[in-house]
């Protein structure tokens, strides 16, 4: 979690929780989500995921949300998360582009 | 059927780690634990799989709500005492803790040191701290007791000059080092990669 303090870059756990979060999911349905999405290349431990959820709580990046009738805490991404979240997208695409330009080819 | 084993590991976190994961590949699953206590209960071979934390720094309300993240993940949790703890008097300082933690009773962490985490084996490694960063996060936790009782240790040696003192910090120095020694590897590797 010392990237984005140090340089604005965002970790890639940190970007793909923030990413799962733009819909409520509990910490399971998280992990499920990184590891569909990378194709199982990033797996992510449950105190790595129970560390990263509490520290972005404090930044205010992301938010308990739902009724609590389940037992279950869910979370969501607050505006503030959501203008990470894009400033972090417009540097990779920046990245994508200057590497393109360099090894060539599309993706 | 049941099966009662007495065993007692310490701080030797990965070796009561490797034992449990031994124990779940012969069909044995754990039900309950005490002081020396680990009790089993028949299941398939290799069902599930182990992983244990140390949470000794943390206070009582974190502990706990950590472990129902655990436990809402799916996971088993138990806890375990990492020390014997057969002195007189139920209250420790720790001063190494998190601010909360540091006076540490009955009712928060003491002898609740350790989770031990099991988890259905889905054929994936099982390690609870993935990251690089909060990797090196946990060492550090794990480092400050040692820290602490192989300092103070070498304090009371020198200055009452005791060779008790001297051995203790020597002791409290072996685990010191090989914590420090993978921080330095953490590090090195955080220099190129997450």
């Amino acid at each position: 979690m010392r990237d984005h303090v140090r340089g604005g870059a965002l970790t890639e756990v940190t970007f793909y929780i923030l990413l799962s979060l733009y819909i409520p999911r509990h910490g399971y349905a998280v992990m499920q989500f990184v590891e569909e999405k990378t194709g199982g290349r990033l797996l992510l431990g449950a105190g790595t995921l129970y560390g990263a959820l509490n520290a972005l709580q404090e930044k205010g990046w992301i938010a308990p949300c739902g009724a609590s009738g389940g037992r279950k805490k869910e979370f969501v991404i607050t505006a503030q998360g959501k203008q990470a979240a894009e400033r972090e997208f417009a540097r990779l695409a920046e990245l994508v582009q200057t590497a393109a330009g360099i090894i060539g080819g599309a993706i | 059927m049941r099966k009662r084993v007495y065993r007692f590991f310490g701080g030797l976190l990965t070796a009561q780690e490797t034992w449990l994961n031994r124990m779940a590949d012969r069909g044995y699953r754990l039900v309950r634990t005490g002081k020396l206590l680990y009790e089993f209960a028949e299941c398939e071979p290799g069902q599930v799989q182990y992983g244990l934390e140390f949470i000794g720094q943390k206070a009582r309300g974190s502990a706990e709500e950590y472990r129902t993240f655990l436990e809402d993940m799916g996971y088993r949790v138990f806890y375990k005492n990492i020390n014997l703890n057969l002195s007189v008097g139920k209250v420790r300082w720790r001063p190494w803790a998190e601010k909360s933690g540091q006076i540490a009773t009955n009712a928060s962490t003491f002898n609740r040191e350790l989770l031990i985490v099991e988890k259905h084996n889905d054929g994936t490694a099982f390690q609870l701290h993935t990251a690089c960063e909060d990797r090196k996060t946990y060492y550090k936790t794990l480092r400050k007791p040692y820290l602490f009782f192989c300092s103070m240790s070498a304090v009371f040696g020198i200055l009452m000059r005791s060779w008790v003192g001297i051995g203790f910090a020597a002791l409290f120095l072996i685990p010191l080092v090989l914590y420090q020694m993978e921080l330095v590897r953490l590090n090195r590797q955080a220099r190129l990669e997450e």
